[in-house]
């Protein structure tokens, strides 16, 4: 009986002006929407491997052990084509520093040629199907009850020997089965334009994933179809239940999201990044102060320095990073005693800044919690949290990048302390050692203007980085992405659960009269 | 068979809609239920078909408690409405197949709903059309079909000829007369006193809840109907000194 009234409610429906609006509407909408997003991640796709062949080459130039500070390349993930979360705000570059451990990435992940266009083109595939789906739901459900009550429909169907609760199910079911439809349009939409586009591969778990999220999308429809059910059968006319229902659209749809975050920046307090960079510039001038103060004087005194430095060739930037050639095995020796010292303190340093880094960026986190709580008062807000999990673009997927690159940069660190790298010529030059004279010899060399060519830094061989550790990222699989939005998909089942409840009861008192 | 007993409803607002009402319908008879609005005609249907609680007493359908076992005691009772609307979408034959498999009736043909539809009268051409296309008379007709399809023994049907042109009345009333004797009990509330003496074995006259007055057709034929209304309705518009 149950099959009989959804089928009648779904045909009633697919019959309906409404759904032929609905249909032309995703038609619309879903298509511009979905290759906007495959142009930006084309643009993203195109900025990623010149920036990994940029990183690549200049890790391949490097000469000496302080140059060596490879720069991770964050690939595009294809699944932000769908949901874009904190992605769009985050960068793809990772630069690993000893003196600084990684908290952002920088560069601009979701570029676009025109910078003024990106918040106007930052609505992905999830968002979209979020707001439209709610509304559809609401549009399809709003007059369940009150229609047939108006029409007198309803009580002929409960004379006949039905139960309420046949009824109910039938109409919910046939409802949801009218959306179905709908929400697979969408979906095979932005898949063709997807699967057409060359650039975009997605493997067989994004598949999964992309089919969990359809799942979930089924369970968000249900909810808004029980929520504009349980307005109507509050509503003694359908005139009344549409104005609730849209009242109820815009706040689930688009006033939480904003209550959420401004809540979340008043009410969690985070650090200024004004003082912010004022502690850090504070530590860094410790650190170059302790190492002109305290490092090169001692080890001016050990070596009994009391001479002029001299290079023929000096190149230095920041971290630490010398490379010197044609200069006195003296100073070679001055200088590598004073990196041996100075580069352990620059990575105690780096320990320093990062625990306020961290305070800072534990702040941004427990905002984006308070966001997240805030925001799953709506099951727009599950519902998009879910599917920014699953599509890998939230919050804890950022961080788990992040813990990884730190964890590179750890390896990194120990890599260079076992080989003791940081008290190695090559740490500073690399000019063969045994081609480095004293500083008489050097003088007398560079007097004569008939300089060597390992005297340019340029002339010099490149590093060796066989056995240098590489950074490699594992994504997690889908039944960890799974157990970390388990909190959100119960919930989200569990509103689901309530609702049905909630709504049959109030069916149940329904005065059809 | 179709019983009131001591049955009565006051609503959430204190009004008292049904006062200890008494009413027994048997098998091939039709009872008509006068009275003007809000004199508790309609109640007393939407308590045969458990549409609202009683207050007091109880509701038998063929000796089923429809508070008890409301789904059980449907099973035996059709339903006509004061303004059959159905599914505008739907054609008349499309509304009948809905209904009839609500009401149990699943295996129902094309044919035996057309059957139905020429029984009451509807003309061929409009067996597939839409039903928002069709007037009040040629809904009503289709209501009546739904009630006769699920042929269940007992029919209640609300102001049925509302609305109605004298024709389509008249046509109404013709199979209602053949409902009844094939056995049915019919409960026919309504404001139409001409198409009640057509039809009805016993009249019941209802004033403020309260079932005032009864009368076998014999009696109200003998007495003049109209005349008996009239005095008890306005018995009822007096002012109170």
């Amino acid at each position: 009986m149950i099959w009989h009234i959804a089928r009648k409610e779904f045909f009633l429906n697919v019959i309906s002006v409404r759904f032929a609006v609905s249909l032309i509407l995703c038609l619309l909408i879903i298509p511009f929407t979905t290759v906007i997003n495959i142009d930006d991640y084309r643009n993203q796709v195109r900025l990623y491997h010149m920036d990994k062949q940029k990183a690549e080459n200049d890790l391949k130039k490097t000469r000496v052990y302080s140059g060596l500070r490879p720069e991770i390349i964050k690939p595009p993930n294809p699944l932000s084509t769908f949901c874009k979360g904190i992605d769009r705000n985050m960068g793809n570059r990772v630069k690993i520093y000893f003196g600084d451990i990684p908290s952002l990435p920088e560069g601009k992940a979701s570029l676009r040629d025109n910078p003024f266009l990106n918040s106007f083109f930052s609505i992905d595939f999830i968002r979209v199907l979020s707001i439209l789906l709610s509304v559809l739901a609401l549009i399809f459900s709003y007059d369940l009850f009150t229609r047939e009550k108006e029409e007198g429909t309803m009580r002929l169907a409960l004379s006949a020997g039905i139960s309420r609760s046949t009824l109910f199910v039938g109409k919910i079911l046939g409802v949801l089965l009218s959306l179905i439809p709908v929400l697979i349009v969408n979906y095979l939409l932005c898949i063709l334009i997807i699967l057409f586009s060359e650039d975009i591969s997605i493997n067989s778990e994004d598949w999964i994933n992309l089919l969990l999220i359809f799942v979930f999308s089924i369970v968000y429809i249900l909810i808004f179809i029980l929520i504009g059910a349980y307005i109507s059968s509050r509503s003694k006319q359908s005139s009344i239940s549409i104005v609730v229902c849209l009242l109820c659209w815009i706040w689930f749809a688009f006033l939480v999201p904003i209550i959420a975050s401004y809540s979340a920046e008043s009410f969690v307090r985070v650090q200024l990044s004004d003082n912010l960079k004022y502690s850090i510039d504070e530590l860094n001038a410790e650190f170059y102060s302790k190492v002109d103060n305290e490092i090169t004087p001692k080890v001016e005194k050990e070596l009994n320095w009391n001479g002029q430095k001299g290079f023929w060739w000096y190149s230095g930037s920041y971290d630490g990073y010398e490379e010197i050639s044609g200069t006195g095995l003296e100073i070679v020796e001055l200088e590598r005693r004073t990196k041996a010292l100075s580069e352990p303190l620059r990575i105690d340093y780096a320990d320093k800044k990062w625990a306020i880094i961290k305070e800072n960026q534990d702040g941004f986190i427990r905002q984006n919690r308070f966001q997240n709580a805030i925001y799953s008062l709506s099951p727009s807000g599950l519902f998009e949290m879910v599917a920014e999990q699953l599509c890998r673009t939230d919050a804890k997927a950022f961080l788990a990048y992040m813990d990884d690159v730190r964890e590179y940069r750890e390896t990194l660190i120990e890599y260079f302390v076992q080989n003791n790298l940081f008290e190695s010529y090559r740490y500073i030059t690399a000019q063969p050692v045994d081609q480095i004279l004293s500083m008489e010899e050097t003088k007398k060399i560079a007097n004569s203007g008939n300089i060597p060519d390992c005297w340019s830094n340029n002339n010099n061989p490149v590093l060796d980085l066989t056995g240098v550790p590489m950074f490699q990222y594992e994504q997690a699989n889908t039944r960890n992405l799974i157990s970390l939005s388990l909190v959100k998909i119960i919930i989200l089942l569990s509103v689901c659960v309530v609702l049905v409840v909630m709504t049959q009861r109030s069916f149940n008192r329904y005065d059809i009269r | 068979m179709l019983q009131a007993i001591d049955l009565s409803k006051r609503y959430e607002d204190d009004v008292l809609a049904l006062d200890a009402v008494n009413l027994e319908i048997k098998e091939g008879e039709v009872f008509c239920l006068l009275g003007a609005n809000g004199a508790g005609k309609t109640t007393t249907i939407n308590l045969f078909l458990n549409f609202i609680d009683p207050s007091g007493g109880k509701v038998l359908i063929n000796g089923i408690d429809a508070t008890k076992d409301p789904l059980e005691a449907k099973k035996h009772v059709s339903y006509v409405s004061e303004n059959v609307m159905l599914y505008g979408n739907f054609s008349a034959r499309q509304n009948l197949d809905f209904f009839a498999k609500l009401g149990g009736k699943q295996n129902l043909s094309k044919e035996d709903y057309y059957r139905h539809m020429r029984e009451v009268g509807l003309q061929e051409i409009a067996f597939e059309k839409k039903l928002k296309t069709f007037s009040k008379g040629m809904r009503q007709k289709v209501g009546l079909t739904i009630a006769i399809i699920k042929d269940a023994t007992n029919i209640l049907l609300d102001e049925p000829t509302s609305g109605l042109d004298p024709k389509a009345a008249s046509e109404l009333m013709q199979i209602l007369h053949q409902q009844k004797n094939m056995g049915k009990s019919i409960l026919m509330c309504t404001h139409d006193i001409f198409r009640a003496k057509a039809i009805a074995d016993r009249v019941g006259i209802m004033k403020e809840g309260r079932l005032v007055m009864v009368r076998s057709r014999e009696e109200f034929l003998e007495d003049d109907l109209e005349r008996i209304y009239m005095d008890y309705m306005q018995e009822m518009s007096l002012p109170v000194e």
